[in-house]
C-alpha cells in the first residue's frame, strides 16, 4: 500500500536498564514542520531510524541540536548519508562555549577598562587635533583645502535656513514668557532689553551649537565612520598622512568659524522675532528697537561671539573623533553619529555652565 | 528511462554591462544535483555570468531557463520564487554587519520559513557548525576575518536547504585546509540532497576534486570557450586556451 500523505515527524525515547538512551526517528522531517521535542536524561543515547520517509537539513540540525553535549553519541544504525550530515557538522565543534553571561563583577570590570579606554582615546584625539592646529599656524600641516571650502558651504551657508526659523521662535517665544510676568509689572518695554540681551549673550549661540551638532557633527561622524568601514582612513595613514590634521582640522576650522558667524545671524532674526510678538501687543517698532539697540552692549555681544566659538569647535570635534573611533560596521557608523550629537550638545552645554562661571567671576 | 530535464540551462546568452556585451554565445543545460565550476581570466565575466544565472540580473541577450522557469519570460512572483529556492554567495560574502553570524543565518528562515523559534535557532546553528563555525556564532561580522565571512556566507547561502546554490569564489582567501573541507562540504552537499551548485573559481584543484562539468569563458573572443567535464581540459586535444590554463595551475611551481 503506498503512502500518500506524509508522515509528521516522531520521536520515541526508551531507556535501557544500562542507561543507554535509545532514540527512535521516525516519519517526514522538513523545515517548514514542527520538530518534536526531546529530554534526553544520561551521556550515552543511540539514534536509531524506524520508518524514516524524507527528510531535509532539519533532521541533522535536531540531531546535532540536541545530542551536541553527549559524550557517547551511537549514530551507526542510522542512514549513511544523514550520519555523514550530521558528523561534517560535530566535526567543527569546540567544546568551549561562547555567550556566556558575565558575571556584575566582571561587568563592572569591563566597563572600567573600556571606559578609560574610551578617555584615552579622545585625549588623544584632542591631542592630534591640536598637534594639527599647530602646524597649520606655522604653516606646516598637510590639509585637503577642497574640503575646507565645500564644508564652510555645508556648515554656513547650507544652515542659514534652519538658523533663521530656529532664531526667529526663540526670540518670539522669549517674547511671549517675557510678557507674561512685565505686564505684570508694567514694565512690558522691557521684553524688548530681555530678548536682546539673551539672544546676543546666550540664546543665540546655544541654539546654533545644537543646530551644528545635529546637522554637522552627525555628518561628520558619519563621513568619518564610512571612512573607517573602507579603509580609506588607513590608506591615508599608510601614506603618512594624518587623517585627524587632513581630512578633521579643515572640517573642525569650518564650522568653528561659521558658527559664531549663524550665531550673530541667529541673534538678529531672534530680536526680530521678539518684535513681531512685541509689536502685535504693546510697543511700538522704534520703542522696541531703541530698547534693544540699548541692550545690547559689546561686551554681551563679544560674550556671545566668544561662546560660539567654542561651541563650534566642539560640534566639529565631537563629530570627527566620534566618526574616527567608530566600529567598522554599518552599525558602527549610526552609533557614531548619535554618539557625536549626544557628545557634542552634552559638551555644549558643559561649555556653556563653565562659560557662565567665568564671565560672572571677571563681571564680564 | 529518460534522462532528468535540466535545471539550469541557457542557450547563446550574452551577458555585459549596461550596452557593452562581454561575453556572448553561452550555452549549457545542467542535469540537477550537478556542480558546474565556471572559469576563465579575471574579468572574464564569470561573476556576471553568475549573476544573470542566478536571474539577479537581466543578459544582454538569449535564453535562461532556472529551476524550469523561462527568466526572460517570468513574472516578478515567479522571479521571487526562485530566488527563494536559490542561495547566492557574493564575493564579499554580504553579511548584513549589524546582525551576528547567527542572526545573519537566522534571517531568511525567520522571512521565509514558519518554523518555531527555536527550530531556526536549531538549524541556523547546524548550518554554521557545517561551515566549521560553531565558535564564532555571536560575532559580529566585523568582528571576523575574511575567510571565515566567506564562510558565514555559504550558511546564509545554505540556510533554506536550497535546489540550486550560486558559490561566487568560495575558497578565495581560505587556507588549504578550510579551502578542502568546503569542498568536501560542496560535495556532501551534492550528494544528500541533491544540490545543484553553481561556482566561480580560479582553484583548479578544487576544480577538479568537485566539478561535474565546467564552462571555460574566453576574454580573447568574447565567447564561451568550451563546456565539458573538468578533467577533459587537462588533455592535449582540448580547447587550447582552457588547456593552458588547466595546466598551468598544475604545474608544481
Amino acid at each position: 500500500m503506498s503512502q500518500t500523505v506524509p508522515k509528521a515527524p516522531l520521536v520515541r525515547t526508551d531507556v535501557q536498564v544500562d542507561g543507554l538512551a535509545v532514540v527512535v526517528i521516525s516519519g517526514t522531517w522538513k523545515l517548514h514542520d514542527a520538530l518534536p521535542d526531546i529530554t534526553v536524561k544520561g551521556d550515552r543515547v543511540k539514534v536509531l531510524a524506524e520508518g524514516l520517509e524524507d527528510f531535509d537539513s532539519s533532521l541533522p540540525a535536531w540531531i546535532y541540536g540536541n545530542f551536541k553535549n553527549i559524550r557517547q553519541l551511537d549514530l551507526s544504525q542510522l542512514p549513511p548519508r544523514l550520519q555523514a550530515l550530521v558528523n561534517l557538522a560535530e566535526k567543527s565543534t569546540h567544546p568551549e562555549k561562547s555567550g556566556e553571561h558575565e558575571s556584575l563583577l566582571e561587568q563592572f570590570g569591563t566597563w572600567g577598562v573600556e571606559s578609560s579606554s574610551s578617555w584615552s582615546r579622545a585625549l588623544d584625539h584632542i591631542g592630534q587635533t591640536a598637534w594639527g592646529f599647530l602646524r597649520l599656524v606655522i604653516g606646516r600641516a598637510r590639509i585637503n583645502w577642497s574640503d575646507f571650502s565645500l564644508q564652510l558651504q555645508t556648515t554656513g551657508v547650507d544652515a542659514l535656513p534652519i538658523v533663521a526659523l530656529l532664531g526667529f521662535l526663540t526670540g518670539l517665544i522669549m517674547a511671549y514668557v517675557g510678557l507674561i510676568q512685565l505686564r505684570s509689572v508694567g514694565a512690558t518695554v522691557y521684553v524688548a532689553n530681555l530678548v536682546s540681551l539673551a539672544m546676543s549673550r546666550e540664546m543665540g549661540a546655544l541654539m546654533t551649537g545644537v543646530i551644528a551638532c545635529g546637522r554637522t557633527s552627525t555628518a561628520y561622524a558619519s563621513q568619518f565612520g564610512s571612512m573607517n568601514v573602507n579603509q580609506e582612513t588607513d590608506a591615508l595613514r599608510v601614506l603618512g598622512i594624518n587623517p585627524v590634521e587632513y581630512l578633521g582640522v579643515p572640517r573642525i576650522l569650518a564650522v568653528t568659524l561659521m558658527v559664531p558667524l549663524l550665531a550673530v545671524f541667529a541673534a538678529f532674526i531672534g530680536v526680530f522675532g521678539g518684535m513681531v510678538v512685541a509689536c502685535a501687543g504693546d510697543l511700538s517698532v522704534s520703542q522696541y528697537l531703541t530698547q534693544a539697540v540699548r541692550a545690547i552692549t559689546f561686551k554681551s555681544f563679544m560674550v556671545g561671539f566668544i561662546k560660539a566659538i567654542a561651541f563650534g569647535f566642539i560640534a566639529g570635534w565631537s563629530g570627527c573623533y566620534r566618526g574616527s573611533v567608530a566600529k567598522r560596521s554599518a552599525l558602527g557608523v549610526g552609533e557614531a553619529a548619535t554618539s557625536a550629537a549626544v557628545l557634542g550638545i552634552t559638551l555644549i552645554v558643559i561649555a556653556d555652565a563653565i562659560f557662565a562661571v567665568i564671565f560672572n567671576l571677571f563681571n564680564f | 528511462m529518460t534522462s532528468p530535464a535540466a535545471i539550469l540551462s541557457c542557450s547563446d546568452l550574452s551577458i555585459g554591462h549596461g550596452h557593452r556585451v562581454i561575453m556572448a554565445g553561452i550555452s549549457f543545460a545542467l542535469a540537477p544535483g550537478k556542480i558546474l565550476a565556471i572559469v576563465g581570466p579575471s574579468g572574464c565575466g564569470k561573476s556576471t555570468l553568475l549573476r544573470a544565472l542566478s536571474g539577479l540580473d537581466d543578459p544582454q541577450g538569449g535564453n535562461t531557463s532556472l529551476l524550469g522557469i523561462d527568466l526572460n519570460v517570468a513574472s516578478n512572483l515567479e522571479r521571487e520564487s526562485i530566488l527563494r529556492r536559490t542561495g547566492f554567495l557574493f564575493q564579499g560574502s554580504a553579511l548584513f554587519s549589524s546582525l551576528t553570524l547567527l542572526e545573519n543565518v537566522e534571517m531568511p528562515l525567520k522571512e521565509f520559513s514558519q518554523a518555531p523559534r527555536r527550530e531556526i535557532r536549531q538549524i541556523a546553528e547546524y548550518k554554521l557548525s557545517l561551515v566549521g563555525l560553531a565558535d564564532a556564532m555571536d560575532k559580529l561580522p566585523s568582528e571576523i576575518s575574511g575567510g571565515m565571512a566567506k564562510r558565514a556566507g555559504i550558511a546564509r547561502a545554505i540556510a533554506m536547504d536550497p535546489e540550486v546554490i550560486f558559490l561566487d569564489e568560495p575558497s578565495a582567501g581560505l587556507d588549504p585546509l578550510t579551502s578542502g573541507r568546503l569542498d568536501d562540504l560542496i560535495l556532501k552537499l551534492r550528494d544528500t540532497f541533491k544540490t545543484t551548485i553553481v561556482l566561480v573559481s580560479h582553484e583548479i584543484p578544487s576544480i577538479l576534486r568537485t566539478a561535474d562539468f565546467c564552462v571555460y569563458l574566453d576574454p580573447d573572443t568574447g565567447r564561451m570557450g568550451a563546456y565539458q567535464p573538468p578533467r577533459g581540459f587537462l588533455l592535449p586535444n582540448a580547447h587550447p586556451k582552457a588547456h593552458a590554463f588547466f595546466a598551468r595551475a598544475q604545474l608544481p611551481t
